[in-house]
């Protein structure tokens, strides 16, 4: 995978120390470094950190140090620790620096498509874009050299296609880099004032002038894949888009037919490379993703093509057929080619046709989630739910979320609804949700910050002990470190009350009953003149970690004669384990799913869900 | 053997075990010497939503398929068939996990044996629980492939495979879900 060679390079860099934290696509890099270390027994230091920022600062320590650093995030992450990058990018380093930010085009697992491309020209660090596994591989330790090198952090951005693509990577022997820490006192450096970052900001800009002339001569990673002399059509493009294009070319034997050009270092940006190619052609395309970091820094656009002059799309991830269309498109304007339609148009129209229903994601057969969930629609039916980036922001479709904007939102938005509705002299009903990782991540001063404030709402942590959307990694408050070994646990309950709240219960959240109980009483208690924030930490380990947490007590139910297939279930509980049996017109239990949590018996308003008798 | 070039589509939903099919012709390649190269689905998709893998072995640049290009599709959900159906090729092979056989669109079917698709279904989630192990179903389908015939892949290495990459504590019952599946298409192939 994808994630795993960009781990490799960091290993083979000699990289000594690594930071992240799990968001997909980039969560599989840190258990791969893991991995290299214990196989090749290795001294790293690898963390995961409460969030990327933090992450980012401890790994720009380390290279202070003069040690090798690498920190790795998704690119909304990166939005995170951009207060970091920005700084870093004046202070420069002393050991390398390697930023991996992998970005999501589509987006298929994110809030934003945001182009990690753009954050290197914003914050001017230079950036690598690798097209495959292997490249990537090469290219982080490539990032480390120039980063050493010219002592400036360097960003390396794999979209999802490379970081979760399959590849047989060729491996390298691992680099062995001695060195102690030793940080050396340069105030004017890394404590600098206004006055000096004047100066370190012109230093900065004469670097990236010298990195632009190496890029400029580069041909590892930028390069022409044909060179054939007088074909009107050039394309410029990079990343997954690049293979893709080889890919079809191939096959279409159009590989005389057109010059390509690959960009793997758009910033500083190869300028005269580029301008030069397209000087070579009368017409050129530039396919890239996810937006126009390439094309908007062409000068002369009058002969290109691209997502800004409207041939392609603003939007969205560039797939092999999106990118056959647009081939196809050009290729018929210049007369070079008439390609037949992509797909199957009959075989589309029939499925079509047929109205197939589309799994949309759900919570799993019994996780603890729902069951909280269900409970706050319950007790307080009528209230704004704001909530927050995980697992649980498929509460969405119990209707018991009705915001989430990123991370940590979850508190402060519901701080913000308080105070909108309150200076109309109206009290409305709020709950935060906000799960375990996401409160470490950033809940902490967003709730300080609602307390001092007096704002009045319900915050319920669905703490479920790991970090379970981006694939199981240990949390703060679960206390096991990255590499497996034991740190320090951190209390949530500690932290909200740290935080100034008084009212602060924890509960299983199988306990339903009760739950809708504790969270009338903490409703009261958000209205009372001395009543604040009510704070509920709801805690049931996540099933697909803990298997075995719901052996211990199983509830096996049955669903009784009672049943009249009025769907509330269904549409209120949404457990993938109960489906409505067409034939017999009722709610029925698929096995296969079901993992004996009880948890439904609440959920049927005419009891027809009962513990199955022994 | 070395200039072989085959693409492989795996559907289904999360739990279906598609990132362990994917790994199991990972390893396949590998072993006949081929380049690999794929892509597949994680995160937020794998809450029971669909799960589909991409698999390009032999001389390949991009690990995604194109429309209309997949040499073979394993599915392992009915509906995630139709959803994924467009990715093979005229003359392609389907593999398709269906409880009921009967209840595939017969116009679809149609259409598929005009475009030379060959269409195999078989209840592969039937015989996993049979031997009480519905997580199994995606190995009963790869079984079924082999022994119809039609995919060019040997019995033999797929079981050294499945020996090297399933966790000890499935091992057993993968290999059986494997001879089960292969039985099925071998009974389809010589239907006395």
């Amino acid at each position: 995978m994808g994630n795993v060679a960009i781990a490799r390079g960091i290993i083979e860099a000699g990289c000594h120390v690594v930071t992240s934290y799990p968001g997909t696509p980039s969560s599989e890099i840190i258990p791969a470094v893991v991995q290299f270390k214990k196989e090749l027994d290795l001294n790293t230091y690898i963390e995961w950190s409460a969030n990327e920022k933090v992450a980012f600062d401890n790994a720009l320590a380390a290279s202070l140090t003069g040690k090798r650093a690498a920190v790795a995030m998704k690119q909304v992450g990166l939005n995170v620790a951009s207060d970091s990058l920005m700084s870093s990018a004046y202070t420069g380093v002393i050991g390398g620096m390697v930023i991996i930010s992998c970005d999501d085009p589509g987006p298929l697992s994110s809030q934003t498509e945001q182009d990690s491309r753009f954050f290197a020209m914003f914050a001017k660090v230079p950036v690598y874009d690798p097209s495959t596994p292997q490249e990537a591989k090469e290219m982080v330790k490539d990032a480390f050299e120039l980063s050493e090198k010219y002592q400036i952090p360097v960003i390396l951005r794999p979209t999802i296609k490379v970081s979760h693509a399959k590849q047989s990577v060729k491996i390298s022997p691992v680099q062995m880099l001695d060195r102690q820490a030793d940080f050396k006192k340069d105030p004017d450096r890394w404590a600098a004032t206004p006055k000096y970052r004047f100066v370190l900001h012109k230093k900065l800009n004469e670097t990236l002038k010298k990195i632009q002339e190496k890029f400029e001569k580069d041909s590892r990673w930028n390069y022409e894949v044909g060179t054939s002399r007088d074909v009107p059509l050039g394309i410029i493009t990079c990343s997954v888009s690049f293979v893709t294009l080889l890919d079809i070319l191939q096959e279409l034997h159009l590989e005389k037919a057109i010059n390509v050009l690959k960009i793997g270092t758009p910033y500083p940006f190869p300028q005269k490379r580029v301008s030069e190619f397209i000087e070579r052609h009368k017409t050129v395309l530039v396919i890239e993703e996810t937006d126009s970091v390439i094309e908007s820094q062409i000068i002369d656009k009058r002969r290109v093509k691209g997502r800004l002059s409207g041939d392609i799309p603003l939007q969205g991830e560039l797939s092999p057929d999106k990118i056959y269309e647009i081939l196809a498109g050009v290729l018929k304007k210049l007369g070079i080619a008439d390609l037949k339609e992509a797909g199957d148009r009959k075989l589309h129209q029939l499925i079509e046709g047929l109205d197939i229903h589309v799994r949309r994601p759900t919570l799993c057969a019994g996780c603890p989630e729902r069951a909280a969930f269900f409970a706050i629609k319950r007790a307080l039916p009528k209230a704004i739910y704001s909530s927050d980036i995980g697992c649980y922001t498929l509460g969405l479709n119990m209707k018991a979320v009705d915001t989430v904007l990123d991370m940590g939102a979850g508190i402060t938005f519901a701080s913000g609804f308080y105070h909108a509705y309150r200076q109309d002299e109206k009290d409305i009903p709020i709950v935060a949700t906000m799960g375990d990782s996401t409160f470490f991540h950033s809940g902490t001063s967003s709730l300080l910050s609602a307390v001092y404030n007096d704002a009045r709402f319900i915050l319920v942590i669905l703490d479920n002990e790991i970090t379970a959307m981006t694939g199981m990694q240990p949390t703060p408050g679960l206390g096991i470190r990255a590499d497996g070994s034991e740190g320090k646990k951190v209390s949530i309950e500690e932290l909200i009350k740290g935080c100034g709240v008084k009212w602060v219960k924890t509960i299983d959240p199988y306990d339903v009953q009760n739950l809708i109980k504790l969270l009338k009483e903490a409703g009261k208690y958000t209205q009372r003149n001395d009543g604040g924030i009510a704070a509920i930490v709801a805690r049931h380990p996540c099933l697909i970690r803990y298997p075995d947490a719901w052996k211990e007590h199983p509830v096996k139910v049955e669903i009784t004669a009672d049943c009249d297939g009025c769907q509330y279930c269904l549409d209120y509980f949404e457990c993938p384990a109960l489906y409505l049996s067409e034939e017999k017109d009722r709610v029925e239990i698929d096995r296969n799913f079901c993992v004996d949590c009880g948890v439904c018996i609440h959920a049927c308003p005419k009891a027809a869900i009962v513990p199955l008798e022994k | 053997m070395t200039d072989m070039k085959i693409q492989i589509i795996l559907a289904g939903i999360g739990g279906q075990g598609i990132l362990f099919s994917s790994k199991i012709f990972s390893e396949l390649g590998l072993k006949l010497g081929l380049d690999v190269m794929g892509s597949e689905t994680h995160g937020m998709s794998q809450r029971g939503g669909s799960v589909i893998a991409h698999l390009k072995l032999g001389e390949f640049q991009s690990p995604v398929i194109r429309t209309g290009t997949a040499d073979i599709l394993y599915s392992f959900e009915e509906n995630e068939t139709y959803r994924t159906l467009r990715f093979l090729k005229r003359g392609g092979l389907c593999f398709v996990n269906l409880q009921d056989p009967g209840r595939f669109d017969p116009k679809v079917l149609d259409y598929l044996k005009k475009s030379g698709v060959t269409f195999r279904s078989f209840d592969a989630s039937g015989a996993a629980a049979k031997i009480g192990s519905i997580m199994s179903t995606n190995i009963v389908l790869i079984g079924y492939s082999v022994g119809t015939g039609l995919v060019p892949f040997k019995q033999k290495d797929l079981k050294n495979i499945l020996e090297s990459v399933s966790q000890k504590k499935n091992l057993e019952i993968n290999l059986k879900a494997f001879e089960i599946g292969v039985r099925e298409g071998k009974l389809l192939k010589n239907p006395d």
